[in-house]
C-alpha cells in the first residue's frame, strides 16, 4: 500500500473516488437561443458587464489606496477590459450570426482574445499581461448567477484534488459532493482552511505529488492522521469503516441536544457559536444553542468575490437575527487586511505576488471609513430584528475603539434623523489577538462592553515565525496561556466578561486548559459544537483548578500539553 | 479627419501599463480613434484590441481621429507617447 503524508488542514477521514479540479476551467452552458429571447440575453450581458465593472471600480480603489499604483494600473486594465467596446460588439454578432446563448458568445470571445494575447506573451515576457482568466470568470459568474451552473461539475460524491483553492473556488464548490480536499499549496490559517472546517471537509495541503494521487480511482483521506492512503486493498478499507462511517455521522449531526449551561460541578458556562454564513445559521435550531459569539462578516466578501452593500448586509445580517430569536449574536466587524482582501477578492493576478502582512482588521476599516460605515450602518438597522452585538477584530490601539464609537455614535443619529429604527443599547467588544494591546488592556477596558480572545492570530503575534504549521500545537504555548490569563485579570478588575472565540477553544485538551485559567465562556465553530458541549458537562472546575500554577508557570509547550492530556484522559474519559 | 504617426519610446513596446493609460485617454474623447500598427487597424478604445496588437518598443504607429476633438486627441496622444506614457 502507498502512502502519502501531508499537513492537515481540516479533521476528518474518508474514502471516495477522485475529482480533479483546475483553476479557472468552467463548464460553459451551451445551447441556441430563440430571436425572441435575443434582447433578455443581451441584457443580462449589460447587467453582468456593469456588476463586474462597479467591482472591479471597487478593488482599483482599494488596491490604488493600499497598495501601490503598479497594481492598480492591472486593475485599471482589467476594468477597461471587461466593459471594452470591440469586445462587446464581436459578442453580440456572434449572437446574432451563430445564435449561441450569451454565456458561450462571450466566452469564444474572449478565448480568443486569449489565444491571441498568448502570441504576444514573448513580447513581453518581462511585464505581466492583463489576466483574462479573472475577468472572464468574474462576469461569467454574473451571468451564471441565476441561471446556469458554471462551477466544475462534480457528478458524484469525490475528494477534491487541486493544486491550490481559493476561498471562492470552495464557496462555489458544491459542499453536498465534496468529500475531501487534498492540495499542494494552502496553509492552516488561510480562509480556505476555515471554510473547509466550516463546512466539515477533511482537508490536507502540502502535498506535492498531486498527478500521482489523480491516477487513482479511489483513495482513503485520513486527515487526523496527516495521511493520504493510495491503491487500498479490501482489508485496508474494512479496517478504516467504523472511523470513516463515525466522521460521516459527525458531519451530518450537527447537534441534536441542548448545548451545555454549566460544568459537572454546576459552574454556569457559554458556548457559543462561530458562524459565517446565513445559511450556516438557517440551519441551526435556535432553541438547542445559547447563541452566536462571532459571526465572521467577511464571508459575505467571500461569497461574492467583493463587499457587499449596505442593503445586501443589512438583509444578510437581519436574516441571522431573526433566526436566532432574541439570543445574542456578535458581529465581528470585517476582518481582513491586505493578504485577506486579496485572498476574498480572488485575484489570481494579485495573489502571484505572495504579499503578506500584519495589517489589518479594524485598523484597516477605519482607513478605509466608507467600508466601515457601510457596514455598521447596516448592522446598526439590522440590529431592531434581534439581540446584537458588535466586535472589532485585531484591535491595536485604544484610540481605534474609540475613533469607531465615534463613528457608531454619529450613525446613530443619522438614522435616527432618516426615521430608521435601531436597538439603542448594542453591546461593543474588542478582540484581543495583537501583542500591542495586551499592553492597553486597562485603558481599553473601559472602553469596551467585553473581550474576545482570538487565539489563531494571537498565536501568530505572539509567537510570530517560531509557531508550528500545526496550528494545534501551538494552543499549548506558555506564552499564549499567560496571555490569556492577563487578558482574564484584566477583565475581572473592569468588570467585563472575557471569551475565547478562537479555535483553540474546540482542542479538547486546551479547553480544559482555558477552563482551568478561568474562561468560562468560548465560541466554536458547529462541528465541534457537540463535543465541546460534552467535555463542558464533564469538566469539574475545582478539580481542573489544581492545574493553574503548572500551567502558567511552564517553561515549555511540551508540558503543558502532556499535563492536560492526562488530566483529560484521568478526568474525562 | 486627422492622421499623424507617433512613436513608442517605452521599453517594452505598449504592454499592459502603457497601453491602459493610452485607452484611457482616447476614451475621454468623443471622436473615433483608430490606431494603425503592420497594417493592422484597431478601435483605440479597445484595450484587448491594442493590446493583441503588440506594439513594439521603438514602433511608429499612425494614429487617426475622426470627430469634434480629433484635433486635440491626436496632440494629446502625441505627447503622452512622448513622456512614455508617464510610466518610464
Amino acid at each position: 500500500m502507498k502512502t502519502i503524508k501531508g499537513v492537515k488542514i481540516s479533521s476528518g477521514v474518508v474514502s471516495g473516488p477522485i475529482f480533479y479540479f483546475e483553476r479557472g476551467k468552467l463548464t460553459v452552458p451551451k445551447h441556441f437561443i430563440r430571436e425572441e429571447d435575443f434582447d433578455s440575453e443581451l441584457e443580462r450581458f449589460n447587467t453582468a458587464i456593469r456588476k463586474s465593472k462597479n467591482e472591479l471600480t471597487q478593488v482599483r480603489d482599494l488596491v490604488h489606496n493600499h497598495l501601490d499604483e503598479d497594481h492598480a494600473r492591472i486593475i485599471e486594465a482589467q476594468l477597461l477590459a471587461v466593459q471594452d467596446e470591440e469586445m462587446i460588439t464581436a459578442v453580440r454578432e456572434l449572437m446574432v450570426r451563430e445564435r449561441k446563448n450569451v454565456t458561450w458568445a462571450y466566452f469564444d470571445v474572449m478565448d480568443d482574445y486569449e489565444k491571441l494575447l498568448l502570441k504576444t506573451l514573448s513580447q513581453f515576457f518581462k511585464e505581466r499581461t492583463v489576466d483574462l482568466k479573472d475577468i472572464k470568470k468574474r462576469v461569467i459568474y454574473h451571468l451564471s448567477h441565476e441561471k446556469d451552473v458554471i462551477q466544475p461539475e462534480i457528478l458524484k460524491p469525490s475528494i477534491i484534488v487541486a493544486e491550490k483553492m481559493s476561498p471562492s473556488d470552495l464557496m462555489h464548490i458544491d459542499h453536498k459532493l465534496t468529500l475531501g480536499i487534498i492540495t499542494r499549496y494552502g496553509g492552516v490559517d488561510s480562509h480556505a482552511g476555515i471554510l473547509a472546517r466550516a463546512f466539515r471537509v477533511p482537508y490536507i495541503s502540502n502535498i506535492n505529488r498531486i498527478q500521482e494521487i489523480v491516477s487513482y480511482s479511489e483513495i482513503i483521506l485520513d486527515a487526523d492522521n496527516e495521511t493520504i492512503l493510495l491503491d487500498i486493498t479490501d482489508d485496508i478499507k474494512a479496517s478504516y469503516e467504523s472511523r470513516i462511517q463515525d466522521f460521516r455521522s459527525h458531519r451530518d449531526n450537527i447537534i441534536s441536544d441542548k448545548v451545555a449551561n454549566s460544568t459537572k460541578d454546576g459552574v454556569p458556562y457559554h458556548i457559543f457559536l462561530n458562524a459565517g454564513f446565513v445559511d450556516e445559521v438557517k440551519a441551526m435550531d435556535p432553541a438547542l444553542i445559547q447563541g452566536i459569539g462571532l459571526f465572521r462578516t467577511e464571508f459575505l466578501c467571500i461569497e461574492r468575490n467583493s463587499i457587499p452593500d449596505e442593503s445586501d448586509q443589512f438583509q444578510a445580517y437581519k436574516a441571522v437575527l431573526e433566526k436566532m430569536n432574541d439570543l445574542p449574536v456578535v458581529f465581528r466587524v470585517y476582518d481582513f487586511g491586505r493578504d485577506k482582501l486579496l485572498a476574498m477578492l480572488d485575484l489570481e493576478i494579485l495573489q502571484e505576488d505572495h504579499i503578506f502582512d500584519e495589517w489589518g482588521g479594524i485598523g484597516f476599516l477605519l482607513d478605509n471609513p466608507e467600508i466601515l460605515k457601510a457596514q455598521l450602518r447596516a448592522i446598526l438597522r439590522a440590529s431592531a430584528y434581534g439581540n446584537t452585538q458588535i466586535m472589532l477584530p485585531l484591535v491595536m490601539f485604544v484610540e481605534e475603539v474609540v475613533r469607531t464609537k465615534e463613528i457608531l455614535e454619529a450613525i446613530k443619529s443619522e438614522l435616527k434623523r432618516e426615521g430608521l429604527a435601531f436597538a439603542e443599547n448594542i453591546e461593543l467588544g474588542a478582540m484581543i489577538e495583537t501583542s500591542s494591546v495586551l499592553e492597553e488592556l486597562d485603558e481599553l477596558a473601559k472602553h469596551v462592553d467585553f473581550f474576545s480572545i482570538g487565539t489563531n492570530d494571537l498565536a501568530l503575534y505572539l509567537l510570530g515565525s517560531g509557531r508550528m504549521t500545526d496550528l494545534t500545537k501551538n494552543y499549548y504555548h506558555p506564552k499564549i496561556f499567560r496571555a490569556i490569563d492577563k487578558v482574564i485579570k484584566a477583565g475581572n478588575k473592569a468588570g467585563i466578561p472575557v471569551d475565547v472565540c478562537g479555535e483553540m477553544a474546540s482542542d479538547p485538551y486546551a479547553l480544559i486548559g482555558l477552563t482551568a485559567i478561568g474562561i468560562r465562556s468560548i465560541s466554536v465553530s458547529s462541528s465541534a459544537l457537540a463535543a465541546v458541549s460534552d467535555e463542558v458537562s464533564k469538566i469539574d472546575v475545582q478539580q481542573c483548578s489544581i492545574l493553574v500554577d503548572s500551567i502558567l508557570s511552564a517553561d515549555d509547550t511540551f508540558t503543558i500539553y502532556s499535563q492536560l492530556k492526562k488530566f483529560y484522559h484521568e478526568q474525562l474519559e | 479627419m486627422v492622421r499623424k504617426e507617433i512613436k513608442i519610446l517605452n521599453k517594452y513596446g505598449l504592454h499592459t501599463r502603457p497601453a491602459t493609460a493610452l485607452v484611457t485617454l482616447v476614451s475621454k474623447f468623443k471622436s473615433d480613434v483608430f490606431l494603425e500598427y503592420k497594417g493592422v487597424k484597431i478601435n483605440a478604445k479597445s484595450i484587448l484590441g491594442l493590446l493583441v496588437l503588440a506594439v513594439e518598443p521603438g514602433a511608429n504607429l499612425i494614429v487617426e481621429a475622426n470627430g469634434v476633438d480629433e484635433q486635440e486627441v491626436v496632440d494629446d496622444l502625441d505627447r503622452l507617447a512622448q513622456q512614455k506614457f508617464n510610466l518610464e
